[in-house]
């Protein structure tokens, strides 16, 4: 090996050890700022973690374009991936309240047996209602969360909290690498753009929170990449591939799933596009028809949902146009729901990647017309019009449809991987165009004679020796440039990642589920042989979905969102009395209620009065206190007082 | 260099799968987990032999499906396909009727099954 070779290999060396060691002390920090009770991550994350994190990043960038092997910087891009998806799973005690902890309530059930044919429990009007319920996500990650939970003989929460955080940590990083090889057929880019990824606020949201929708982008993010694989070749294990992960998208989330299936119409329309050899107006249109075929699937799936899900009532509208003022309309067209929001360093973190990509895209054609290989042409224009896609479905649902059952937002997890590629490729261009011109103005290379000559006094150098100086002092300068661009762009780049976080992981939040409340429904699960019923508010029924799940006869917590259970509460709350208890009991088939009431989510001055009046019953009594007088839980049983 | 020739070698073994070895292998771990679960209930135990089952499945099924990818490649890619496939059989076992101690068992007996059938199918197109 060269000594200059065998140096760089050991600094290579260094620089790695360094990276893990960084790793490992944010992973460490993470777990130190771990509480009991907060709102956001952004109050209790230790102080030091942030710019720890920024500096590992930092180190990984620079890591990147060495000539290091690619299955070791992906090691360590997925190391980066799952740390910085795992906020929510290592912060808080039981993961944080954004849908995941309903999610997890079902799941519990299909666990502990106690639901047959999957969720939903109760028998449904119709057999496509039924279909349609068979195919919906929770149940394929109710599947898979109990599989896993099962081989590794795990409580389900920890399995729950950790599933899509590894999952988008490991799998993720490696599905953006194969679409970018495949595009760009470069592994530096490619790389960078698996890391980039992590540069994307909405993606990292997704990929730290346990919900089905976030497993479907995962299948959606490789049948995408057997999708490009398939544009040129006729393989058919490709094809099987890219049929199953559409289908299991599909499986996972409906809105991944048509997505999918909407990309692998196009892709057939492509390769017959290809196969035609010809840029005919004929057959541009036979291009352009399935690409408005295609982006119509999404916003028309969502009108023929009411025949396979009750209560759905999707459609098309004009109304926005009448109601909002047109600055609102345009700001709606431009930037989508971020129009509405006032932090300017937001908006510019939600559409920066997106943003860089377009201009990629439009500086990619305007080269195109003159040189392009085909092998670069086909993948690059079927995900530019997959991209293209993605933006006109966004705006139709944004703009002209009303009643959807989820936010149209969510099409930017998808929007943003189709992005990465190219976003990448526009760093690494820029990037490369910038060196290449800072090398070329500093050459030739500086000798010490010339290095001399520029210190020589002015008075004793002829013209020609001044002229040479101002060459040489032009030279150290675009080699101070070009030193200083290797630094600042791993600087630059992590730390745009590192802000992404603020914006991905939210600034402002209700308090998650306490560590006091876990307690409180653990010790009544644990205390109590006969079938209960617990009368609370919507945080404790979040608890208890993490610990017994929903609507479990033999441990009862209300739905959510269900009336009688809010009832209850709310008469309890007036009148703590056991005539709420009995009604709770006989309405759930159960032969002991408890009532929980928690100082933070109350507030301190009505918690004070419940609890008096609770106390002052005396046919109802105190099971339990947690954390130090916060919560109380009161207890009733049939025929006589717990 | 050793980590690359460790990794080919274990992969070459386990595709290679004389006499069924590893899929034997595969079942004993499935046996395993079933006693873990059963009886002894440690996460330690769960993970160790689950790690070994994902091993021997994953680099089944990404021998049977990406051949032509590097080693590396070949295991993350198998892995997810275990992954999904696990997920699949599950869920069938669950729209059916439920996923209880006894069908999770079937189920991981069915994917190990499936990933031997694989892994064997390509060993014989390819005449190995």
């Amino acid at each position: 090996m060269e000594p200059n070779r065998e140096g760089f290999t050991k600094f290579l060396r260094i620089g790695e050890t360094l990276y893990l060691l960084l790793s490992i002390l944010s992973f460490y920090l993470l777990l130190l700022s771990r509480t009991w009770e907060a709102h956001t991550v952004w109050e209790i994350l230790h102080p030091a973690f942030i710019p720890t994190l920024c500096a590992a990043t930092a180190l990984l960038l620079t890591i990147l374009p060495t000539s290091e092997k690619v299955t070791h910087k992906l090691l360590f891009v997925i190391v980066h991936s799952v740390l910085i998806h795992s906020f929510f799973s290592i912060v808080f005690p039981a993961g944080d309240n954004s849908g995941q902890q309903m999610y997890l309530g079902r799941i519990r059930l299909v666990y502990d047996n106690a639901v047959l044919h999957g969720w939903p429990p109760w028998p449904l009007e119709s057999i496509a209602f039924q279909v349609y319920q068979w195919f919906r996500g929770i149940n394929f990650q109710a599947a898979l969360s109990v599989v896993f939970a099962r081989m590794f003989s795990m409580d389900i929460l920890w399995v729950h909290l950790f599933l899509v955080p590894v999952l988008w940590g490991v799998f993720t990083p490696i599905a953006v690498f194969l679409v970018t090889k495949t595009l760009s057929k470069n592994d530096t880019v490619a790389v960078l753009a698996s890391l980039l990824l992590s540069a994307f606020p909405y993606a990292t949201y997704f990929g730290a929170i346990s919900t089905h929708n976030s497993l479907g982008y995962i299948f959606f993010f490789y049948a995408l990449y057997f999708m490009l694989k398939n544009l040129d070749s006729n393989d058919s294990k490709t094809k099987f591939l890219m049929l199953a992960f559409s289908f299991l998208s599909l499986l996972s989330h409906y809105l991944t799933g048509i997505i999918s299936f909407s990309l692998l119409f196009l892709t057939v329309a492509f390769k017959s596009y290809r196969a035609q050899k010809t840029s005919s107006l004929t057959a541009r249109t036979s291009l352009a028809i399935p690409f408005i075929l295609c982006t119509s699937l999404l916003p028309f799936s969502f009108i023929y949902l009411r025949f396979f899900r009750s209560g759905t009532h999707v459609a098309f509208t004009l109304s926005r146009f009448y109601e909002l003022p047109f600055k609102e309309i345009v700001g709606l067209f431009l930037i989508g729901e971020l129009t509405y929001y006032f932090d300017l360093e937001a908006i510019i973190l939600m559409i920066i990647g997106p943003l860089l990509a377009l201009l990629y895209i439009a500086y990619r054609l305007h080269k195109m017309r003159k040189t392009s290989s085909a092998d670069f042409r086909t993948p690059f224009s079927f995900l530019f019009v997959a991209f293209l896609m993605i933006l006109v479905d966004y705006r139709i649902l944004k703009l002209l449809m009303e009643g959807l059952p989820i936010r149209a937002e969510r099409l930017w997890v998808l929007r943003d991987f189709i992005a990465v590629p190219f976003a990448a490729l526009a760093i690494y261009t820029a990037f490369s165009s910038l060196r290449a011109f800072l090398r070329a103005k500093s050459l030739p290379s500086i000798t010490f004679s010339s290095l001399k000559s520029i210190f020589k006094p002015l008075s004793r150098r002829t013209f020609s020796q001044t002229k040479r100086s101002i060459i040489n002092l032009s030279n150290h300068l675009f080699i101070a440039l070009l030193f200083s661009l290797n630094l600042i762009l791993p600087l630059l780049l992590a730390g745009w990642i590192t802000v992404s976080l603020s914006v991905a992981y939210p600034q402002v939040a209700p308090l998650q589920t306490t560590n006091y409340e876990l307690e409180a429904v653990k010790y009544i699960e644990e205390n109590t042989q006969e079938k209960y019923v617990v009368v609370g508010d919507i945080w404790t029924i979040y608890a208890g979905e993490r610990i017994v799940g929903l609507n479990n006869p033999r441990a009862y917590y209300f739905g959510e969102l269900e009336k009688t259970g809010i009832d209850l509460f709310t008469n309890m709350k007036s009148d703590p009395s056991p005539e709420w208890m009995l009604l709770a009991m006989n309405y759930t088939d159960t032969t002991t209620a408890y009532f929980i009431v928690t100082e933070p989510r109350l507030g301190s001055e009505e918690f004070q009065s419940v609890i008096s009046r609770a106390l002052n019953n005396q046919q109802i009594s105190v099971v339990g206190v947690f954390g130090a007088g916060k919560l109380y839980v009161f207890g009733y049983g049939k025929g006589e007082g717990v | 260099m050793k980590t690359r020739l460790g990794l080919g070698k274990v992969e070459q073994e386990i595709t290679h799968d004389e006499k069924l070895l590893f899929t034997l292998i595969s079942y004993v771990i499935i046996l395993i987990i079933f006693a873990n679960l059963s009886g002894f209930q440690s996460p330690v135990l769960g993970l160790l032999a689950s790690a070994f089952y994902f091993l021997i499945n994953g680099i089944f099924l990404g021998h049977a499906f990406f051949e032509k990818e590097t080693a590396f490649f070949r295991l993350i890619l198998g892995l997810l396909l275990l992954i999904m496939l696990l997920g699949f059989v599950g869920w069938l076992a669950v729209i059916i009727y439920n996923l209880d101690v006894i069908r999770f068992t079937l189920v991981l007996i069915i994917v190990a099954t499936i990933s031997s059938l694989s892994n064997k199918r390509v060993k014989s197109k390819n005449g190995a």
